[in-house]
């Protein structure tokens, strides 16, 4: 399976008024300044403590980003005589920054409202410790400006382990996943499935809005697996796991017969345990699905199968005058 | 591998009855066919894929043919495209 790295995408910028709009119920971000400058553009995900830039030194002012303003930010400012205050504050409102974020309950300085409405960039307020609202507000940008890809093929939470079911149009991604759900297995997205990379080694996978639990079955048509299974059928997200590539059995192509060297798919850098999976008249890929679900595991949680498998025969051709044994020696007379 | 850009010219936009003709027509060549629309890249050979993107008049798309005989599947779905879906 190829992967075509153009089709990642990535936001370049957000705007403060989406910003806003998304921190506003989640973190209780209010708006203390008039409501201006919500057209700009946040360009960064990182946020910036401007103590050095209110001290004088701008040289590297990291202007383009969101700009936190915790304690000692407001103490400094608070301890200047009102002419400084005003030099200092406005030497930070010329840069073109998106938007300010005062945490821990501090209130802006009456300057800092004056510069807000003269230079039109808003001010927001939360009553958060800084290191949380750091915290929260980073992850969020961090979100937001993450690299994602959209996939071709079908995503269920099997056994809590997410399986993103690739191969060709008509391999029978959509039915896999339909009988997966029908065994008890949890649908996140059909055919189209938007992958973004969250934090480092973490792979999240959603549907789309619009698409949400509708999925394609080849001769019926476009069926709701929410409305036709219930809630218990489906889920929005899902950490990706497993890549199982669906293929036609090829003679020439190599299946992997002991399990001992894992096979892996490179998703935007992220290495993800991928098994090829050949389809043959008799097999129930379903049920094989499971299988590497529970397997992945076991493996989780510290039992390798193939690696135990492996030391016990090499332990075996070990041992002096061996025979081949039954498991058991002697069967007694329990016929059972 | 052939790369070609095309509007959506009726009025109703790529609405389900001219996406099921999209996949039918797709599906008839070897070749893959990926549509891509503000950076969301989707197989053409899948209906809800088609759907997803929700390409209103005006927008623009940009068709990948990849195979062996991309250069007929090009030129079918792009003159249907082109037609506007027949609705013009």
């Amino acid at each position: 399976m190829d992967i075509n790295s153009k089709s990642i995408i990535k936001n370049s910028n957000i705007t403060v008024k989406f910003f806003y709009e998304n921190t506003r119920d989640r973190f209780g971000l209010k708006l203390i300044s008039e409501e201006v400058g919500f057209e700009r553009e946040i360009l960064d995900q990182n946020l910036h403590r401007p103590g050095l830039a209110l001290a004088g030194f701008v040289e590297l002012f990291s202007s383009k980003r969101v700009q936190l303003f915790g304690n000692t930010e407001m103490r400094f400012i608070e301890q200047l005589d009102d002419n400084k205050k005003l030099h200092s504050l406005e030497r930070l409102f010329k840069f073109d920054i998106p938007c300010l974020v005062i945490s821990n309950g501090n209130s802006p300085t009456k300057e800092m409202l004056h510069l807000s409405e003269k230079y039109k960039i808003p001010i927001f307020m939360t009553d958060a410790p800084t290191t949380k609202t750091i915290y929260l507000l980073s992850d969020f940008l961090d979100d937001q400006f993450a690299p994602r890809l959209s996939m071709h093929g079908s995503f269920v939470d099997v056994y809590g382990v997410g399986m993103l079911f690739v191969g060709k149009s008509g391999v029978g991604k959509s039915e896999v996943a339909l009988d997966l759900v029908e065994r008890g297995h949890r649908l996140v997205a059909d055919d189209v499935v938007i992958i973004t990379k969250k934090g480092e080694g973490i792979l999240m996978g959603a549907g789309t809005d619009l698409v949400k639990h509708f999925m394609e079955v080849r001769g019926i048509g476009i069926i709701d697996v929410r409305s036709m299974f219930g809630v218990r059928a489906i889920r929005f997200q899902k950490r990706l796991e497993v890549v199982i590539d669906l293929e036609i059995w090829d003679m020439d192509t190599e299946y992997t017969r002991t399990g001992l060297d894992d096979s892996t798919q490179d998703i935007m850098g992220i290495k993800i345990p991928y098994v090829k999976l050949p389809i043959v008249p008799g097999k129930n890929i379903t049920v094989i699905s499971e299988i590497i679900a529970l397997n992945y595991l076991l493996k989780h949680y510290g039992y390798d199968a193939p690696k135990v498998f492996r030391d016990k025969l090499s332990a075996k051709i070990k041992e002096k005058n061996r025979t081949t044994k039954r498991t058991i020696d002697y069967f007694e007379h329990d016929f059972e | 591998m052939l790369e070609k850009k095309v509007v959506i010219v009726n009025d109703a936009g790529l609405h389900t009855r001219p996406a099921a003709t999209i996949v039918k027509l797709a599906a008839k060549y070897k070749s893959d066919l990926f549509i891509i629309k503000d950076g969301l890249e989707i197989n053409g050979k899948s209906i809800i894929g088609v759907m997803t993107l929700a390409a209103e008049k005006g927008s623009e798309l940009i068709l990948r043919f990849d195979g062996e005989d991309e250069e007929q599947a090009a030129e079918e779905i792009i003159d249907y495209f082109k037609r506007g879906f027949d609705e013009m």
